[in-house]
Order: structure tokens, then sequence, then C-alpha cells
């Protein structure tokens, strides 16, 4: 009887290998491995609302996936870049310097598959150096020996790129300001601005261009909930295009989740063209897919910054 | 003995509906000769070689070729289930329609992706749909390929070229056109929806800067081919299948040259279901 038993159930391990062995793979192999989506996002934003506003967003990744979406909220840049590089979420949206930080971290195992496209076909948006509007200055050189807020270190629009910006045009911002500190945030800078913490303040600037304006960006999304008032600040210098934002994944990940998660964002404006105007993408944009070459000119540019401040060149 | 024998029915059975396997990816290859289904041949170009490889590799799948004789018999195919993903033109799609749908477009090099476009005139304008525009004098937002090329491409997708409306111009901006359309300069305004959100989006909560207007038309360009699939394709796989083609230019870009079928597509895009086929009325019609 045991001896029948056994054989009974070493031909049903018989049976399963033999189903695992015909087919290449099954249907719900990457899903059973992931058993999640986690994403990480950045939480206190200008925007408040768009914590809540990503919950269609979680449903459609969620319904394209099969799997369960955990939204990581991430109060600063370090936070995201973090979990990512820890591998405590399997994908992040990051802007350019973030992904260098990562990248540094480490390499391959994560790599930008996505960026916003606009309409008029950029893939970049631009740094904006704020003043208040009643103040006196009209160009960056008024503002020598005056106070200035960056971002925060991780920000390619906030710090990195227009210090870049700043040291081609032969000024040196570790000694032109007479102080500089970081605000912490773009919403932050805004309000310690307006507050008279700073004389000037760095800024995301999209939506448009030095030509002919801007239409979004921390200052203008936070106009339009009432916190300020938009005709209160001007933009007297501007740095840019800087590359969009990426939808970074780790590598580690299951390839079929990468295509599909990659699919189903890409498909998105097409898909549901509510969900991508709730998560603040512009009408008439679109996601294209990147690699880690798009965002090789941050790259460098964050080794080198931090090559200078370790060796003592810059502050 | 009886209770593990149906135990063991009962476990190879939970095995096999959880376990489904793969099914392989037929994709259609119109030759002008129709053929069955079955693994390329060892003449095959190497781009066709490089594509069927990567999707084998990346599905974890067979992919097969299936020769067609043209596109109206893929679609025929397509809605049969007798293959999975084949390239289509608006005729060969439309019969098809209520079975498949579009996934995949290609965006040519230096072309902007199929924008939505409007068209929109003051409150009390006296049409209300594109075919009452004959004649109408438009401003369009701007003289780059978003504000003027691609608008004219979807109007003339839809019927309306330039010799069914009045008089146009081309404002410097979208901010331009607005003020030439509340001045009574035309009687219609042609942005592209980005230029329409901006326009509209006030500064202030709340704010809707075009209560004055009204949308008469929004529509994106018809795609002139589009990659194909069942409307009961399974999620998993229709945005796998997004996913690899919207690298693929990255990624593989020897697949990528066979797989468009034509010089100089720069990358795949995605679709809307029916990209091949207008979405509203159009002139004439």
């Amino acid at each position: 009887m045991r001896r029948r038993s056994g054989a009974i159930l070493a031909a049903i391990g018989l049976g399963l290998a033999g189903c695992g062995g015909e087919a290449k793979t099954t249907d719900g192999a990457w899903q059973s491995q992931m058993r999640e989506v986690r994403m990480a996002v950045r939480g206190s934003e200008d925007d408040p609302m768009i914590t809540r506003r990503l919950t269609a967003y979680k449903t459609y990744i969620g319904k394209a996936t099969g799997l369960p979406v955990k939204l990581y909220e991430s109060s600063d840049f370090n936070g995201t870049i973090q979990a990512l590089s820890s591998g405590q979420v399997d994908i992040a949206t990051i802007a350019g310097g973030g992904y260098a930080n990562v990248d540094a971290q480490i390499g391959d195992l994560a790599q930008p598959i996505l960026t916003v496209r606009q309409a008029e076909g950029d893939t970049g948006y631009y740094s904006g150096l704020l003043v208040m509007a009643d103040s006196p200055y009209r160009s960056i050189q008024d503002l020598k020996g005056k106070t200035l807020g960056y971002v925060d270190f991780n920000s390619t629009s906030g710090y990195l790129f227009p210090r870049k910006m700043m040291r081609d045009q032969g000024i040196d911002p570790d000694t032109f300001f007479g102080r500089s500190s970081f605000a912490g945030g773009h919403t932050q800078a805004v309000m310690a601005l307006d507050n008279g913490q700073f004389d000037a303040t760095i800024i995301q600037a999209g939506g448009g261009d030095p030509e002919h304006g801007f239409t979004t960006g921390a200052h203008f999304t936070m106009a339009r909930r009432g916190v300020v008032d938009l005709d209160d600040f001007r933009i007297i210098w501007t740095a840019g295009p800087i590359p969009n934002s990426a939808i970074v994944v780790r590598t580690d990940r299951p390839q079929p989740f990468i295509d599909a998660v990659r699919g189903a964002m890409a498909a998105l404006p097409y898909d549901d063209p509510e969900v991508w105007r709730d998560i603040g993408q512009p009408d008439g944009a679109a996601y294209t897919a990147v690699t880690r070459e798009h965002y090789a000119p941050i790259i460098k540019l964050r080794a080198e910054d931090i090559a200078a401040r370790r060796s003592g060149v810059r502050q | 003995m009886r209770r593990i024998a149906l135990a063991a029915g009962a476990v190879l059975l939970s095995a096999a509906q959880a376990q489904t396997p793969v099914l392989p990816l037929r994709v259609a290859d119109i030759t002008g000769e129709a053929g069955p289904c079955g693994p390329l041949p060892p003449s095959a170009p190497a781009g066709q070689k490089a594509y069927f490889d990567l999707l084998a590799e990346r599905l974890q799948t067979d992919v097969l070729n299936c020769p067609m004789a043209d596109a109206a018999t893929a679609a025929v195919a397509l809605a049969a289930g007798e293959i999975d993903l084949a390239r289509l033109d608006g005729a060969a799609f439309a019969p098809v329609a209520g079975k498949t749908r579009n996934v995949l477009t290609v965006r040519a090099a230096g072309a902007l992706n199929r924008i939505p476009v409007v068209v929109a005139a003051a409150q009390g304008a006296p049409f209300r749909t594109l075919p009452d525009m004959a004649g109408a004098s438009l401003v369009f937002g701007g003289p780059l390929k978003a504000s003027l090329d691609v608008p004219r491409r979807a109007l003339s997708d839809y019927g309306a070229d330039e010799a069914f409306f009045g008089p146009q111009t081309v404002a410097r901006d979208y901010d331009e056109a607005a003020v030439r359309l509340r001045a009574g300069e035309a009687q219609a305004m042609v942005l592209h929806a980005g230029a329409w959100q901006k326009l509209c989006r006030g500064d202030h909560p709340g704010e809707d800067r075009c209560q004055d207007l009204r949308v008469i038309w929004r529509q994106r360009p018809v795609a002139d081919q589009a990659w194909s699939v069942r409307t009961d394709i399974s999620d998993d796989r229709r945005f796998r299948l997004i996913g690899i083609h919207v690298a693929l230019h990255n990624e593989a870009p020897e697949a990528f040259a066979w797989a468009v079928g034509r010089a100089g597509g720069e990358e795949f895009e995605p679709t809307e279901a029916q990209a091949l086929l207008h979405q509203g009325p159009t002139v004439g019609s």
C-alpha cells in the first residue's frame, strides 16, 4: 500500500515536472515571483493632492500587471533614491540627478526605461532663477553677494544643472552669492523666497521655454491652489533644457515585469487620458523609451560635482 | 488509496489550471502569398530573425511566422484567432474592428506623436461640428510642427483640407491665436491639445480661461498603419508586447528596422484601440 502510494505521489511529481517542462514558462509565472509592485512616489511636493490622484494610476498599473501595487511615499529626494538603490521598491519616477545618484550606487541594477516627450517633441525642462516681482533684481549679475536658495543636493533643476550653467557663464556659485542653502523641495524654495528667507531661489520651470514663458513648476501649481500669487514672482535667468525625469526600474526584477510595466505606462496616454492628466502629465505628451545614455551628461555632471567637492575645490 | 488517487487528481488539475502554458505568438508576414504558420525558414532576413528571436526570448514562448497574401487576409485571420499580431491599414482593419484593436504604430523620424488637435470657436459660433465649418476662417496657434503641421494633417484626415476652410492665418503662439479669435479676426482657432490646456488652465484656483470658447472638434490624426491584436488578448501579453516594441529601436536596432517594415521609422508608439479609424463625422460623409 505504502509503495503504491509512493508510486502515485511520484507520478504526481513527474506529472508536474512534465507540465513545467513542456511549456517554456507559464502565464502568471513572473507575477508569482513579484507578488506585488512597489512604486516610489514623491509626496509633499508642490501639489499635495497628487498622492490622492495617484489612486487611479495605482489601479491602472495593478490591472495591467495583475498585481497589487503599493505606493511608497517619500517626502524628500533622497528617500526615493535610497528606496530604489536598496531594492525596497521596484520602480520609481526620478529626476536625472536622482537617477545619477542611483547609478553611482548600484550601476546596472537600475535602468531608466521611459521619459516624457512633450507635444512639441521636446524631452526636457528648465531651471529658473526666481525673485520677487517687487525686488530690484533684473539679472543674475544683480544677485552678487545676495542669498540664494537651492532645492536639494539631489535636485537636477534645483541644484546640479543651474550650478553647471552658472560656471559655464563665468559665475562661481560657491563664491558669487553671499550665502546659499537648501530649502528641501521646490515648494519650500518658493515659500522661503516668499517669506524673505532668500533674495532668489532656483526652481523647476516647464511647459514652455525661455522665449515663450513657462506654464508648469512649483510656483504655478501653488498659485493654482491659491497658496501664492504668480504676479508676485519673476524669473530672471534660466538654464536648460534638462532631460525630463525618468521611470527607473530595478533590473534584477523579472524581465516580463519590466516589459509589462513599460508597456502599460507607455500606453497610458492613449488608454486612459484622464489618468494621464491626473498624474500631472500634459495633454499631447506621451512616454518615450530611454536608456542610461539619455542621462549620461547628468551622470557626468554629478560625478564632476562630487569629485570637486571631495577635493575641496568646491564647497 | 482512493482518497490518495482523488487527492492526486485534484493536485494535477489545480496545477494544470495554475500553470497555463504560454501560447505561441503567431505573427503575420504579408508577403503576397499565403502559407501555414511555422518557424522562420533559414533563409529569413537577419532582421526578421533578430525580431523573432527577441520576441521569443522576452515572451518566453515560440514565435511563428504566418505568411499572408495581404493585409485584408491578415485582418480576417487575426479576428478568427488564426494569428495573434498583424500590421494593418484602415481598410483592412475596419471590417474586423469589433474583434481586434490597434496597439502600436510607428512614429517617423523627426515627426511628433499623434497628438490630439482642438478646433475651438466662440460660444455663439454658428457651427457645431467639423463638417459645418465649410468656408470658416481659421487661426492656427503657431508655425511649428505641433501647432501647424499636425493640426493640418489631422483636419485633412477628416476631409477638412486647406481648401475646405476660408482664410487661414498663423499666429505667433497659442496666446496670440486666442487674442485674434476673440477679436473676431478668425471664426475658429486650431491648437494642439497641449497648447489648448495651457491656454485654458488659469493661474488661480478653479480658474478656466476658456469659458467663452467652445470645442468644436478634438481628434488625433488617423494612423496609416497599426500593429493589431484581438480584443480578447490578455492585458499581460498586450502590455508586454507594447513594452518590448517601444524600446526595440534602442535594444535591437536590426530587429526594429525589419519590424517597422519601411525606412524612416524612429520608434514604436502605443495607440488607442481604433487609431486607424475616424472617430467622428468626416467632411462629405
